[in-house]
């Protein structure tokens, strides 16, 4: 399953906290314009390196794919950051 | 042993009841309740799904500092197909480097499908280092 959701969280030295619920499928769609550029700059750099576009749209496929679950958390001090991804 | 065959024991050594009584008394108990087969079958082990690394530190003068990684294991494996779509001047390239740096590894011996034998058996990997001022974890889940 693709991701759906990240999550982002820190908290300042002030103790002030903050989440951002990023929802990943409206985000995509809105910058799609530029993932077409992005695409295509890919596709340029595999020519360039010899790569299998393919094999390597399946890689990028696969890590995205297994990416849900993921979830990265630093404390240090009073300050906080959080990633996670559902 | 259970308390009641403890008993049964205790009156034997008092000279209450004779070592017969005391074997079918024992008897008669393990009829009673019988021990766990062995020959049971044993429970299924689920999989692990994910990698957990989790570091606890006190020696920043900032305060304690920890981090709670959570990786999940087909991400490891999806890493590793991905990796091996690096070209092999690329990983010459790398070599040089790394043996520059004073780590001779050759990183054109590694072969995705070692890779992905390693981590189908990190399922039972756990490591725990535990200092005066820090503590690093890691599990499988």
């Amino acid at each position: 399953m693709i991701p759906q959701l990240v999550t982002v969280g820190y908290r300042r030295s002030n103790g002030r906290r903050r989440r951002l619920f990023l929802p990943v499928l409206p985000l995509v769609l809105l910058v799609s314009p530029l993932l077409l550029f992005a695409v295509l700059a890919g596709l340029v750099a595999c020519l360039i390196f010899r790569v299998s576009p393919t094999a390597a749209l399946l890689g990028i496929g696969r890590v995205l794919w297994a990416l849900p679950g993921a979830s990265f958390e630093l404390e240090e001090g009073t300050t906080a950051f959080l990633v996670s991804v559902r | 042993m259970n308390d009641q065959g403890r008993q049964i024991l205790q009156m034997l050594s008092e000279g209450k009841i004779t070592a017969s009584e005391a074997e079918r008394l024992l008897d008669a108990l393990g009829r009673q309740h019988p021990d766990p087969t062995p020959s049971a079958p044993p429970r299924t082990k689920t999989r692990p799904k994910y990698l957990r690394v989790v570091v606890n530190s006190t020696d920043d003068p900032g305060g304690p500092t920890s981090v709670n990684i959570r990786v999940p294991l087909q991400l490891l494996r999806a890493g590793v197909r991905l990796a091996s779509l690096i070209p092999p001047q690329a990983l010459t390239k790398v070599n040089a480097g790394l043996e520059q740096s004073g780590v001779p590894i050759d990183l054109t011996q590694l072969k995705p499908q070692d890779l992905e034998a390693l981590i189908d058996h990190l399922d039972d990997v756990t490591v725990d280092i535990n200092d005066p001022t820090s503590k690093v974890q890691i599990t499988c889940e």
